[in-house]
């Protein structure tokens, strides 16, 4: 597994508890141990989603930054060329996965 | 307002194709227990949901299904891909690759094409719910039926996530319907409709 895949499995999986503690907390709104728990992971998620951007493709909107995204210009036509990041990647039905 | 994450919720990487199964597993997709009803029917019944909560909840099931349906919409794609002409006329695909070539277009396995009649969205908070309840059972049930008969365990891998998603999903389900009936008349919840009635519900 490269090194993209291995960021790519650790967002996935951080994702996953903000997914799953979302769900929880709708019906469990005060929960302290819970709360904790989603306001860790919603952090680790934020600084992955951005290291993954700086290395590779923005992941969602908000990570797009055209001078900073993908250093490794892996899965672009563009090269050097200052472009819309966005559409840099694979499509995750294509294998933009792990 | 939904914006859109470029990865899936779990990963998908089928590298046998097989149209057959193909041809199974598209009920999740379009069929009447699929996910594409799942989330039309969750963020349909949202807006009439007399508690904030709930709302919520069915909100976030909703959009966790959308993103199931892309999950199972790339399952289908991968195992449709370059197919040989031989294959494009694998018995249960063949009258699908006639219509659609290897498009991905929602119909049940049975080849009932998708229809709003699959699910519900009534406007009484305690017949929705149960009617979500019974949903996530039922989409359960289809998990189950296909992993006992779809031996490829890049195949079997993703669909054993996905039903253990309607499990959870039944449980948050089950803690909104008791949220609700708490806020109802405990000698008898089932009397009035609490989003049309709402002079009966506690405030």
């Amino acid at each position: 597994m490269g090194h993209r895949e291995k960021l790519l499995q650790q967002i996935s999986e951080v994702s996953f508890t903000v997914n799953d503690l979302t769900l929880y907390l709708d019906t469990h709104p005060t929960d302290t141990k819970a709360l904790e728990a989603i306001s860790l992971a919603i952090k680790e998620r934020k600084q992955l989603l951005q290291t993954y951007a700086d290395q590779f493709e923005p992941l969602t909107m908000d990570c797009v930054c055209p001078d900073t995204n993908n250093s490794t210009k892996s899965h672009t036509k563009y090269g050097e060329q200052k472009h819309f990041t966005w559409a840099d990647g694979p499509l995750p039905w294509e294998g933009g996965t792990f | 307002m939904w914006t859109y994450e470029k990865r899936l919720q779990f990963p998908v990487n089928i590298t046998t194709p097989c149209p057959k199964t193909a041809s199974l597993i598209i009920s999740q997709f379009g069929g009447p227990d699929g996910e594409l009803a799942a989330s039309m029917r969750y963020l349909s019944q949202r807006y009439s949901m007399p508690c904030k909560e709930v709302g919520g909840l069915l909100t976030d099931i909703g959009t966790e299904e959308l993103g199931h349906l892309e999950i199972i919409c790339s399952m289908i794609y991968q195992l449709t891909k370059n197919l040989t002409i031989e294959q494009a006329k694998t018995a249960g695909f063949d009258a699908y690759y006639v219509d659609h070539t290897t498009a991905l277009w929602p119909t049940a396995a049975s080849g009932i094409p998708f229809n709003a009649c699959e699910f519900q969205s009534k406007g009484d908070a305690i017949t929705d719910l149960v009617e979500d309840l019974a949903a996530e059972q039922k989409a359960r049930t289809t998990y189950d039926n296909l992993i006992r008969i779809i031996p490829d365990p890049e195949v079997r891998e993703p669909l054993k996530f996905l039903r253990e998603r309607e499990v959870v999903h039944f449980q948050r389900f089950g803690e909104a319907l008791e949220k609700i009936k708490s806020d109802l008349d405990f000698k008898n919840f089932y009397y009035f409709n609490p989003e049309f009635d709402k002079q009966f519900v506690k405030k």
